[in-house]
């Protein structure tokens, strides 16, 4: 073969897979998003800009920038309210929107400040429906322990967005859900939202 | 020495192999009938099994509201009993659990801690095999086995892990509440243990089960004072949580809204997901 012939080649087989690239992305892998969304999650913990724990505020900022899109809230308040989430007016649930993803980011944003160089590893991801997936991670601590994570997945229109995020079994939203549960049997919904709101409020002073 | 670790690795080695090569299919103890159970969940697994009924998850996955369907009540007829114990439990935990590590922390580098709970491990080693051979998982039991010969001879003593680290060979959590739960016993109603923590009737059975199978109490029934044994059981509980800086407790305790509830429910997901598994 002379080497005009296998420029050509390669110039044919790098067109070919542009344009087979270009026709992936249309599409996007729950797989694939979920990876990068951590990625640019842990390059912000990394950022030797914003290290330290005065940077603390604006590390968590950044970090919620980034991560938040991926997560559908209001699937995750929908289904963490359960029966309950059909008896509010369209007010109470985008208040209750707002605060679950209060919460949720206090919880899970705070723990990051001892973050020491954790890996995470992406596993496999499955596709059960047209709309439904999901993508199994780990993470490996410093001490070789492993933790699996795994991150549900529900498709509207197109876009991949988280609606559950399972550690080691744990549903965070079933979590949840028995949570809600319990308070609404003995007490009313509006003295869960105060609790929900004293939660909140305590964490972020 | 050396003779004698190439003889013991090698006799390992055929055991491993002549266990793996007879049972290479690991024999399974379900019944038919929940291998098409498994199959049909084994997407929603969570979904399914905890707390949620089948209609809901099937509700679930179209998309549709369909919450309607009442999530069945976790079997707590202890309740007071247990939230006063959760109450103990964590306040043994802020209180005096928690100064112990932190300071044991700031003393012991990771490493050593890590080496002490490796040396654990590694005497605990019956219950984790005998559970394999329980569950037959043969596999997970030649597993233990191998790895037991390799840390107590290579790793010395069982400080160290080269079973994992060289040989890639995992620790199997396998328990005896696990056991009864794979032969289908029913988990019964929540308790709260002081200082051991969450548990339900067929895990506090498990538990004794593995009390027996566990070396360490035989070691401190014939050889140590009982005051000597309780003093093993909280180092070892202490090493084990500044391993892990209490971050598991914390993390679901933290966020939760109702911490007992949230802790009991993580358990109960977790376990299930142990049986399942």
């Amino acid at each position: 073969m002379n080497k005009k012939k296998v420029m050509s080649s390669i110039f044919y087989g790098v067109v070919l897979l542009i344009g087979m690239s270009s026709f992936l992305w249309a599409d996007e892998n729950p797989g694939t998003l979920v990876m990068e969304t951590i990625d640019r999650g842990l390059a912000v913990l990394k950022d030797p800009s914003l290290k330290g724990a005065e940077k603390s505020q604006e590390r968590k900022q950044r970090l919620w920038k980034e991560i938040s899109p991926i997560f559908n809230f209001e699937e995750m308040s929908k289904r963490a309210l359960g029966q309950h989430w059909k008896k509010r007016s369209p007010e109470e649930k985008k208040e209750f929107v707002d605060l679950f993803a209060n919460i949720l980011k206090d919880a899970y944003i705070g723990k990051t400040d001892t973050y020491s160089g954790e890996k995470i590893v992406f596993v496999k991801d499955k596709q059960d429906d047209k709309d439904y997936a999901s993508v199994q991670t780990k993470i490996i601590t410093n001490t070789g322990a492993v933790i699996l994570v795994e991150y549900r997945m529900l498709s509207n229109a197109g876009k991949w967005q988280i609606y559950d995020v399972i550690i080691e079994g744990v549903s965070l939203v079933n979590n949840y859900r028995s949570q809600f549960n319990t308070i609404l049997m003995k007490s009313s919904y509006k003295e869960l939202v105060q609790k929900i709101k004293e939660k909140s409020g305590k964490e972020t002073t | 020495m050396r003779r004698c670790v190439v003889g013991t690795l090698f006799f390992s080695l055929t055991a491993f192999f002549s266990a793996t090569m007879l049972y290479a299919e690991n024999m399974p103890i379900t019944t038919s009938e929940e291998l098409a159970d498994e199959k049909l969940s084994e997407d929603s697994v969570s979904d399914k099994d905890i707390a949620v009924t089948d209609t809901e998850a099937e509700s679930d996955e179209t998309g549709q509201y369909g919450m309607e369907a009442e999530t069945p009540l976790v079997k707590d007829t202890l309740q007071p009993f247990n939230r006063a114990m959760f109450g103990f439990n964590d306040k043994a935990f802020h209180y005096f659990f928690k100064p112990i590590y932190t300071g044991y922390n700031s003393m012991i580098p990771v490493q050593a801690r890590v080496s002490v709970r490796n040396f654990y491990t590694n005497i605990r080693m019956p219950v984790r095999f005998f559970n394999c051979l329980f569950q037959s998982n043969f596999k997970g039991a030649g597993t233990e086995m191998l790895r037991f010969v390799i840390n107590s001879t290579v790793g010395v003593a069982g400080f160290l892990d080269p079973a994992k680290s060289k040989f890639h060979l995992e620790k199997q959590e396998r328990d005896f509440g696990q056991t009864l739960g794979k032969y289908k016993m029913e988990s019964g109603t929540y308790i709260v243990w002081p200082f051991i923590g969450p548990s339900n009737t067929r895990d506090t059975i498990g538990l004794v089960g593995d009390t027996v199978l566990d070396p360490l109490t035989w070691v401190s029934w014939f050889f140590l004072k009982p005051i000597e044994g309780v003093g093993n059981y909280t180092y070892e509980s202490v090493n084990k949580l500044s391993i892990d800086t209490g971050d598991t407790y914390e993390s679901v305790t933290k966020p939760a809204i109702d911490p007992y509830t949230a802790l009991q429910d993580a358990y109960l997901q977790n376990r299930m997901k142990r049986i399942k598994e």
